[in-house]
């Protein structure tokens, strides 16, 4: 395995850019809704990295050896890229110029493809590491009363792309400190900081826990918290020589998790010719408008399901305070190989999921 | 009689490559060469401020993350681990005023890394402006040295040319001894003697020039080789250091989520424990209150019965006195009113009742 540091993967080409290639289309492949972090940025995030590997501006991809998925130094580089791009072109004159010297000496054919690299990269619109914005939903001043939804996007130190949305609405008070704050004209909101870091230190919570944890919060009324959550994504991609098989090397130790590991020393101990990916794309929501309370991911049960006797009691109690329901929700993309894996695993958790296609190639 | 030298010399062009040349043209192309020379002097000048700047600013970033590693993984622990974290903390702009838990860490942190990341970038950039600067003197290089080849070829030419000049001359003046002095003969041999002389001065000027402007353009060339190598090493050794910040850079990116979790969760922490530490206070208080009430009631409990039974005593006596006092008014008022009606009727008085009532 190709762990270099904790919890980092390292891929060179060509399996670079086939793993780039399908994690692409596999957010393609799943139809994101708004729930989840923003699909094209992120695509262009991975494309981005695909050409800097291509023209070798970058000699290695690393990986989150648990999520399966970009890291944080992966999601930075195209970030940084892109800040220096306007001034590096600057510097560096002329394409024209420049690939006219290709022949010279080396530094000017690398220049040239950086210059197109950057040139590209200025208009491209990438993931973010970290973005949390308010916006304002409703606002009446006679009442004092406004509705906001907060959305955060986060590259989560558990190596999953998160995208958290909180609906809720607030009663202004002079007694009280608000946790968000209007502009003079009432159009626009920001948070205030220790509710900002409040909920960015929670947003690895899920839906429920977040519900109960922002409600009655500063005279803040929650009516709906939404998370969106792109991976753990799982792969196995044959090297050149087509005689070894890298893989997300350190794989939940979850349902899913398991039949990938029956699956790796199984069927597919053998896949050294095509390559296959497995990506897990789940949505867990805690709202007032939710009819019935039912988490259909086989990896996320609901809460109730998984408490002692001893606690229900204590649980619903708390609960009767609450007036939300939950609904958890996943889908998978996979390539031919790996349905199986999927397949599996919502059959031993007793529930119907969308498995979409991934074709190779 | 006509010269037995050869007078073709005279005529003869001189195949000299280039533009020809004077001193002040020579002096031209010097100082053209020089310009582009201290023109790459001062890039590199600002270059080489650009980079201390960059790489003190990113030394700096490093360290601070560095830091924020060594005192969270608690291998730092000089003045306490609080102590030490809050001094790492303070490096963040607006973050040193602001009580801990107002932010979150692991946000704090991966915001630094992408600015370690930025700086590291920043000054990576500069490797490819150096070493395309690198080639363009070298290219400055080998136009300098087909400038010194040229002039190298010229001062051949005129060497030449002269040493030709100079056989011509000592064989015309051979010839102006045979003559007869003052004949046809010999002013013409003289008047030919001029000529050389003549293309003798033009042509060692030419020598004494082309081989100047040799030694000139090769130490022009050695300046500027020199400037070369020292542009070549300035960026190996930024090539060198953003490679290793670099490469420090990705491998830590995990741990840097890894202890910015592991820091809001101490936090989190903390703000449990201070919770708790409010809760533990306050039913220390409230403990406190109910023993201290407890005791005060077992202390003072027997007073209390006592004054309240005295109260009732009172009471009662006071009832009874009222009570008996009504009676008193009541059968003094009945007393009054048998009076009257005895009087009317001439009837002799009833004995008024007893103040029993019996």
């Amino acid at each position: 395995m190709t762990v270099v540091a904790l919890h980092t993967q390292a891929l060179v080409q060509p399996e670079a850019a086939t793993y780039l290639d399908l994690l692409g289309r596999s957010l393609h492949a799943a139809r994101l809704s708004n729930a989840f972090p923003e699909r094209r940025p992120l695509q262009q995030s991975l494309e981005t990295l695909a050409e800097s590997l291509r023209l070798g501006l970058h000699g290695e991809l690393y990986v989150d050896s648990r999520a399966g998925l970009p890291n944080l130094a992966s999601f930075t580089r195209p970030l940084t890229d892109k800040s220096v791009a306007r001034e590096s072109l600057t510097r560096m004159g002329d394409r024209a110029a420049l690939e006219a010297r290709a022949g010279e000496a080396e530094v000017f054919a690398r220049l040239a493809a950086k210059h197109a690299y950057y040139e590209k990269l200025q208009d491209r619109e990438l993931a973010p590491v970290d973005h949390q914005r308010v916006l304002l939903r409703r606002h009446d001043p006679a009442s004092g009363t406004a509705a906001f939804r907060i959305e955060l996007t986060k590259l989560d130190a558990s190596g999953v792309y998160v995208r958290l949305q909180i609906e809720l609405t607030q009663v202004s008070s002079l007694w009280r400190r608000k946790v968000i704050d209007l502009d003079k004209d009432g159009e626009t909101a920001a948070a205030s900081e220790a509710f900002r870091s409040m909920v960015y230190r929670c947003a690895d919570l899920d839906a429920e826990a977040l519900f109960m944890r922002m409600h009655g919060a500063e005279g803040v009324s929650v009516e709906r918290v939404q998370r969106g959550v792109i991976g753990p994504v799982l792969f196995a991609m044959p090297t050149g020589s087509g005689v070894q098989v890298i893989r997300t090397a350190e794989a939940p130790d979850d349902a899913l998790g398991r039949e990938w590991h029956a699956w790796s020393v199984g069927a597919g101990a053998a896949e050294h010719e095509r390559p296959e990916l497995l990506a897990a794309f789940a949505t867990d929501s805690a709202a007032l408008d939710i009819r019935e309370e039912r988490s259909n991911d086989p990896l996320s049960p609901l809460l109730r399901d998984r408490l002692r006797d001893q606690e229900q009691a204590r649980y619903r109690a708390l609960r009767e305070r609450y007036p939300f329901k939950v609904f958890k929700d996943r889908k998978f993309v996979a390539t031919p190989g790996l349905k199986t894996v999927a397949h599996a695993t919502c059959a031993a958790a007793g529930t119907k999921n969308m498995i979409h296609a991934l074709q190779i190639g | 009689m006509s010269s037995k030298a050869n007078l073709d010399v005279l005529s003869r062009q001189v195949a000299y490559s280039g533009e020809g040349i004077s001193v002040k043209s020579l002096e031209t192309d010097i100082q053209k060469e020089r310009t582009i020379q201290d023109n790459k002097v001062e890039e590199l000048k600002v270059l080489r401020e650009r980079n201390v700047n960059i790489q003190s600013a990113m030394a700096e970033e490093l360290k601070k993350l560095r830091k924020f590693g060594d005192y969270l993984n608690g291998t730092a622990t000089g003045g306490g681990f609080w102590a030490g974290f809050k001094e790492v903390l303070s490096y963040i702009p607006g973050l040193g005023s602001m009580s801990m838990s107002q932010r979150s860490i692991e946000e704090l942190l991966k915001a630094q890394y992408q600015v370690s990341a930025r700086r590291v970038k920043e000054a990576a950039e500069y490797v490819d402006t150096l070493k395309q600067s690198e080639q363009d003197l070298y290219k400055e290089i080998d136009r300098i040295n087909v400038r010194i080849v040229e002039m190298a070829k010229n001062e051949r030419e005129a060497l030449n040319y002269v040493l030709e000049l100079k056989a011509l001359q000592e064989q015309l003046e051979g010839e102006e001894q045979a003559v007869e002095a003052g004949s046809v003969e010999q002013r013409d041999i003289q008047a030919n003697i001029d000529k050389v002389r003549a293309k003798l001065a033009e042509h060692s000027t030419n020598v004494q020039l082309y081989g100047s402007a040799e030694e000139r353009y090769a130490r022009l060339k050695e300046n500027t080789r020199k400037l070369a190598d020292t542009i070549r090493n300035l960026a190996q050794d930024i090539q060198q250091y953003t490679t290793a910040s670099s490469i420090k850079l990705d491998m830590a990116s995990a741990q840097i989520q890894a202890i910015g979790r592991a820091a809001d969760a101490s936090t989190v922490m903390l703000e449990m424990k201070r919770s708790l530490d409010v809760m533990t206070e306050s039913m220390n208080v409230t403990t406190q209150f109910v023993s201290d009430t407890q005791i005060f009631f077992r202390t003072n409990l027997d007073t209390f019965i006592n004054e309240l039974d005295t109260f009732d005593e009172k009471t009662s006596t006071v009832l009874e006195d009222n009570l008996r006092k009504s009676k008193e008014v009541e059968d003094a008022r009945i007393q009054a009113a048998i009076d009257k009606a005895v009087k009317r009727s001439g009837a002799p008085a009833a004995s008024p009742p007893s103040p029993s009532g019996a």
